[in-house]
């Protein structure tokens, strides 16, 4: 095998590696969008390879990313689970904090608050309630400082490729996080005499967490398998 | 005699506070300090990403200004939105300036040079003398434009305070002086001296005013101290033409034998009140100095 062809071999697997990584982050990103309560049609969030190569493909062997961003909207399960329950004190409560969600792959060898910045713009400029934006590198730290920065009139999230290979919720050694609505969560308040500060907690920045896009405050159940008690379900308290 | 009211302490009363603080006012005022202390720190690191964002698109001014000869305008504002930098922060600003395709030092409008070639590490004084030859990573020579424009920008990295800006104490006592290796040069250079001090001057005694007037008026928050509470004196707005006071014809008369009394058009009053003042006050004057 001559020089030559050893080289292009060697690009075409290379891309086919690129295209693969880029297929099983697009599956995960769209179980995560679909697992927190969007609507996604099976045929979308299943797409298999061939179809994958065949939908994105620029021609020259490469996966256009600007052309894998996709948008959703929240179910009306997920808007119920939201929603502030209606108390004597607050007889009209706020409306749920929830909206249509989009997501960006964002290409680039490296991402800065230029790009953070007009993420953000793009997000606010179409009413988008909450953005995931899905990078192959790291984003500079100047750049995250944005998010909070944006955060009263968007909410960012941000995944790197790599995180999004595999769907950490589908291990086995991860048990199944359930997120509780306000009223359930008043509910197990009540039903154990806690605070909510008295429960166990769990971190915002915990993969799970960050999976489920959980915010401070919002309570999860965890349904563990145990062999005593066949199953077993314990709380965290998001902080 | 069983009366209802309680009896009249004999007891001279304390002296120090007339309401005695509770443990929840203690706590109230002690969770405010501390929440005002991360407040006025989380407002400067936002201050520095918006100054950070704002360096990115650096300098403003084109040909016949560059690196080595900035304007002045440029150069000033640069100067001033750096005060509150750390040497981390300017770190960022370089690698935010290289992401947009500019050199890492902020006055210059140049790309920075690309190197040629794969490989993560470059020789670097191969050529000069033994103690000058260094292996260097690719993409620290991949930040500037120019030799020049490294020692430029480093020039005002060092120069950077190592403290945040939140634990500097009074922004107007130990602010950071900045200096660049080149400063803007300019035709008439004492003019352009005369300027800058007058500037200088000014906004510094404005600020130390603010934080006087800011204590006469009883503020004692940590932002009122060091005088970010932007007071801004404004003059009242005027209606009508303006007219010379007149006397009115008719009272005159009345008012001509305690005009001479009048203080800014107020007639002070006489007789038992200032009286009895007079009294009080003799009583009461071991407390002045």
């Amino acid at each position: 095998m001559s020089n030559e062809e050893d080289r292009e071999v060697k690009q075409r697997e290379a891309g086919n590696r690129e295209t693969a990584r880029l297929w099983r982050a697009w599956r995960t990103v769209h179980e995560l969008v679909q697992d927190r309560g969007y609507i996604l049609s099976e045929a979308e969030v299943k797409i298999s390879l061939e179809d994958f190569i065949h939908k994105f493909n620029s021609g020259d062997g490469n996966i256009e990313k600007s052309r894998m961003n996709f948008t959703a909207h929240p179910s009306d399960e997920m808007v119920a689970r939201y929603s502030n329950p209606v108390t004597d004190r607050d007889p009209k409560p706020a409306a749920p904090d929830v909206g249509p969600i989009k997501v960006k792959f964002e290409e680039g060898d490296s991402i800065g608050i230029k790009n953070m910045r007009k993420f953000a713009q793009e997000l606010t400029a179409e009413s988008f309630h909450t953005g995931i934006m899905i990078t192959s590198v790291n984003i500079t730290p100047a750049a995250l400082k944005i998010i909070p920065a944006v955060a009263s009139e968007t909410r960012i999230e941000t995944f790197l490729e790599a995180d999004l290979l595999v769907n950490i919720t589908h291990h086995e050694l991860v048990p199944k996080h359930v997120l509780l609505s306000k009223e359930e969560k008043a509910a197990l308040l009540q039903r154990y005499r806690l605070k909510e500060t008295q429960l166990p907690r769990i971190q915002i920045g915990d993969p799970v967490a960050r999976y489920l896009g959980l915010r401070r405050g919002q309570v999860v159940k965890i349904i563990r398998k145990s062999e005593t008690a066949g199953r077993y379900a314990s709380y965290r308290y998001t902080v | 005699m069983a009366t209802s009211q309680m009896p009249k302490s004999i007891l001279k009363k304390a002296s120090y506070p007339a309401t005695p603080t509770s443990k929840q006012d203690r706590d109230r005022e002690l969770a405010l300090y501390h929440a005002d202390l991360i407040q006025n720190r989380k407002d400067i690191e936002l201050e520095i990403l918006f100054s950070t964002e704002t360096l990115i698109d650096y300098p403003l001014a084109t040909a016949p200004y560059d690196a080595s000869n900035p304007s002045s305008a440029d150069a000033k504002t640069f100067k001033d939105l750096l005060r509150p930098f750390q040497p981390s922060d300017y770190d960022a600003l370089i690698i935010e300036r290289n992401i947009n395709e500019r050199c890492g030092y902020t006055l210059c409008a140049n790309q920075p040079r690309k190197q040629s070639g794969g490989g993560k590490w470059r020789m670097v004084g191969k050529y000069g003398k033994g103690k000058d030859f260094r292996v260097v990573d690719k993409k620290e020579l991949e930040k500037w434009c120019s030799e020049a424009c490294a020692m430029r920008a480093l020039y005002v990295r060092v120069q950077l305070s190592e403290t945040a800006a939140w634990e500097r104490g009074e922004r107007g006592e130990n602010a950071v002086q900045i200096d660049l290796r080149d400063e803007p040069k300019s035709d008439s250079d004492i003019v352009e001296g005369l300027d800058k001090l007058q500037i200088a001057g000014d906004d510094n005694t404005r600020k130390q005013d603010t934080a006087h007037l800011a204590l006469e008026r009883g503020d004692r928050g940590p932002a009122a101290r060091i005088g970010s509470v932007d007071v801004k004196i404004l003059e009242k707005e005027i209606r009508r033409a303006p007219e010379a006071p007149s006397l009115e014809d008719q009272d005159l008369t009345e008012r001509l034998d305690t005009m001479h009394l009048a203080l800014e058009g107020h007639t002070p009053s006489f007789g038992s009140n200032r009286h009895r003042r007079h009294e009080e006050e003799e009583e009461d004057t071991d407390w002045k100095l």
